[in-house]
């Protein structure tokens, strides 16, 4: 008796705090919610669950549950460290690079000039590109055979023979991130150049007034109101740096050596060459916590005082 | 000391627009000049080509006796101030202020000095560690006061500084201005479309219309004495009124505006202007406020008409009266009551009439 009373007062609240448009809404949302739901919160929580089991496929039965053996097993596991770094310096070169050349061509597509929108539709091209075929073009373009990188250096007399590009252990981070750079440098840029061209024009005509130079006006003006765009940016691009598989997969499985064993790599050959679901899965888990981290952490830092 | 003046100046844009044309004005030292005309009639455009912000096309522009027309904005000491107040949002209140003498590299103390002077006068002083998104239009606007008089500039521009403000701050911040030339001693150009404002503050006000100067004096000037047409449309609310008809010269002082439904005598001062105009077809110009709703003047300066519509507007009231197929409008005492569709006789203040010629527009009796 109590009970109903309590489950209508609940229900005649809630009827109350959602009016016609929120109660349809949901209804409308309902159907998308429950296929994210199972093909992407359930997979979630389940990769989470099979994390603290020591699961190898090729022992199918035996899968012990382990607490967080598989965690602690990463701290002592040398190349679990290996493409712990090898991904540093990969997002590293990658986002640095992405946020100047990208903040170069978004200035250089704000300017007034003849063909510029050629030009931006041009540089939108690498955009277009899928990640697989960007990274089938550029192992054509590194091979140390017939590759077009060669040929262009050989005929412009910069080298007088064919290098090995990708097989160069000190090359082969930076040829990498070069290609992920030149494909993701056109959104980088669109984004930076939207908040350049909100920028009011009569701010630079008050600065000029009070004797700004051209570079002042840059670091007084244009750079603290991209700072959203930056941040966005630097987010974004670390995201898909830190995550990047595609091109390692393609280019170097990994190779030469360890030299882009990076963390992407090293789960992908975890789970699915060792058959190891268990640590695969915890250090996918790590990784989504580092990428959750490094994204609060620029938000803290460049975010303030916006 | 600045005094400023254009000589044959032109400004063509870059996509061939001819925005000012053929532009001769000498802007006194310490004088409030106002660019005054509706929109697009080139009013920011001469602003800025005085700031520097755009180039003179062809002609001169010069500051005392330097010839300025390829003088950076930052060199010509001017301060700005924009409708749009421009203030850096990245910036605190102080460094807004500031950043003007920051750039001149004034030393610090310097700097802290005319900046809390500045906001000191303006009684903004309790803002300066905001920024500019957490003040109010009427804040951000002395902010952007404060920054264009810290630098104490020659020359002070403002374009159209109070249009984003409410009614009743635009008022007290138009005496506030005048106020503030007092005070600073300088030369102000100052651009509005609102009568009113260009009225109440000017020494001298330009009229602009299509990039070409109407008529340059001082309120008094414009006002009572329009050059053409578009200067007395231009000024006055309700707007004056227009009669088209003919002019019967009668004698050496002697002269009357003919239309079929009205005759009115024209004093002799007038009449004397317009000897040489017999049977010229002319435009009658009559102000608002420019007649007696007692309606007892002699025969010659009286017009009638039917009562079309009575507007009360708080100090006295609008009256709308159809005359001759027209509508015209006059402003009337509040004592007056008159229903619509009542014939009513109104006197007409023959001495204050403005005649101009029907073609062109332009004023028969000054220039
Ligand atoms: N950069 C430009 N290129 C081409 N034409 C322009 C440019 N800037 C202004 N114009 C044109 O020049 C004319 C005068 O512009 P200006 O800004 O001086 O007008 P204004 O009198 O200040 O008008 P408002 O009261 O609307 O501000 C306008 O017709 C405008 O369209
Ligand atoms: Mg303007």
């Amino acid at each position: 008796m109590a009970n109903t009373a309590i489950h209508k007062a609940t229900r005649r609240s809630l009827l109350d705090r959602y009016g016609y448009e929120e109660r349809s809404a949901v209804l409308f949302l309902a159907p998308v919610m429950l296929v994210l739901m199972s093909v992407a919160v359930f997979p979630i929580l389940y990769s989470f669950y099979l994390s603290f089991f020591r699961m190898k496929l090729t022992r199918p039965n035996n899968q012990p549950f382990i607490w967080f053996e598989n965690y602690s097993d990463l701290l002592t596991n040398e190349l679990f460290w290996v493409s712990v770094s090898r991904t540093v310096v990969f997002t590293l070169i990658s986002v640095s690079a992405i946020a100047v050349i990208a903040l170069l061509v978004a200035l250089l597509l704000n300017q007034e000039f003849k063909g510029r929108r050629v030009l931006s539709t041009i540089i939108l091209i690498p955009w277009a590109i899928p990640y697989v075929a960007n990274a089938l073009m550029w192992k054509w373009i590194y091979d140390s055979g017939y590759g077009a990188l060669n040929g262009a250096l050989y005929q412009l007399d910069f080298i007088d023979k064919y290098m090995v590009w990708l097989g160069d252990q000190d090359k082969t981070l930076p040829l990498i991130a070069n290609a992920f750079v030149w494909k993701e440098v056109p959104l980088a840029a669109i984004l930076l150049l939207v908040s350049l061209k909100a920028i009011p024009a009569d701010l630079y005509q008050a600065a000029r007034v009070d004797g700004a130079t051209v570079w002042q006006r840059f670091i007084h003006i244009t750079l603290p109101a991209m700072k959203p765009g930056f941040m966005l940016v630097m987010i974004y691009e670390t995201m898909m740096a830190i995550r990047h598989f595609d091109l390692f997969f393609i280019l170097t499985e990994g190779g030469p050596g360890d030299a882009s064993h990076v963390l992407s790599w090293h789960i992908y050959v975890e789970t699915f060459r060792n058959l190891s679901f268990g640590s695969g899965a915890a250090m996918s888990y790590l990784l989504a916590l580092a990428t959750f981290a490094l994204s609060y952490f620029f938000i803290r830092t460049l975010g303030r005082r916006i | 000391m600045a005094r400023i003046s254009f000589e044959n100046v032109n400004k063509n844009y870059a996509n061939g627009f001819h925005a000012v044309k053929d532009l001769n004005l000498e802007i006194h030292d310490k004088e409030f000049l106002v660019l005054l005309g509706p929109s697009g009639c080139g009013k920011s455009t001469t602003l800025n080509m005085i700031a520097g912000l755009e180039e003179v096309s062809d002609g001169a522009l010069r500051f005392d006796d330097q010839m300025v027309n390829y003088v950076p904005p930052h060199k010509r000491d001017v301060a700005m101030v924009f409708q749009s107040y421009a203030l850096y949002p990245h910036k605190t209140v102080f460094d807004n202020i500031a950043f003007g003498l920051q750039m001149r590299k004034q030393p610090k103390s310097e700097i802290e000095r005319r900046v809390r002077d500045a906001a000191r006068k303006l009684e903004i002083e309790h803002l300066l560690d905001r920024r500019p998104g957490q003040l109010s239009g009427g804040q951000r606007q002395r902010v952007a006061l404060g920054r264009a008089m810290v630098r104490d500039p020659a020359v002070f521009l403002m374009d159209e500084p109070l249009s984003n403000l409410d009614a009743a701050l635009r008022i007290s911040m138009r005496a506030e201005i005048k106020e503030l030339h007092e005070a600073m001693q300088t030369t102000f150009v100052y651009v509005t479309h609102d009568q009113a404002e260009a009225l109440t503050l000017a020494d001298r006000i330009v009229v602009m219309r299509d990039g070409e100067v109407q008529q340059i004096g001082t309120s008094d000037d414009i006002y009572e004495r329009p050059a053409n047409t578009f200067v007395a449309s231009f000024l006055g609310n309700p707007p004056i009124n227009y009669i088209d008809g003919e002019i019967e010269v009668r004698g050496e002082a002697e002269a009357v505006f003919q239309h079929p439904s009205v005759t009115l005598t024209l004093p002799p001062e007038m009449a004397r202007k317009l000897s040489g105009a017999q049977g010229r077809r002319v435009r009658l110009g009559i102000r608002a406020e420019d007649v007696d709703e007692r309606g007892d003047g002699a025969e010659g300066h009286l017009i009638h008409g039917t009562v079309n519509s009575v507007l009360p507007v708080g100090s006295d009231q609008f009256l709308g009266m159809e005359f001759g197929g027209a509508e015209l409008f006059f402003r009337v005492g509040k004592g007056m009551r008159h229903k619509n569709g009542e014939a009513i006789a109104l006197t007409v203040d023959v001495n204050r009439l403005h005649v101009f010629d029907a073609e062109t527009g332009a004023s028969l009796l000054y220039d």
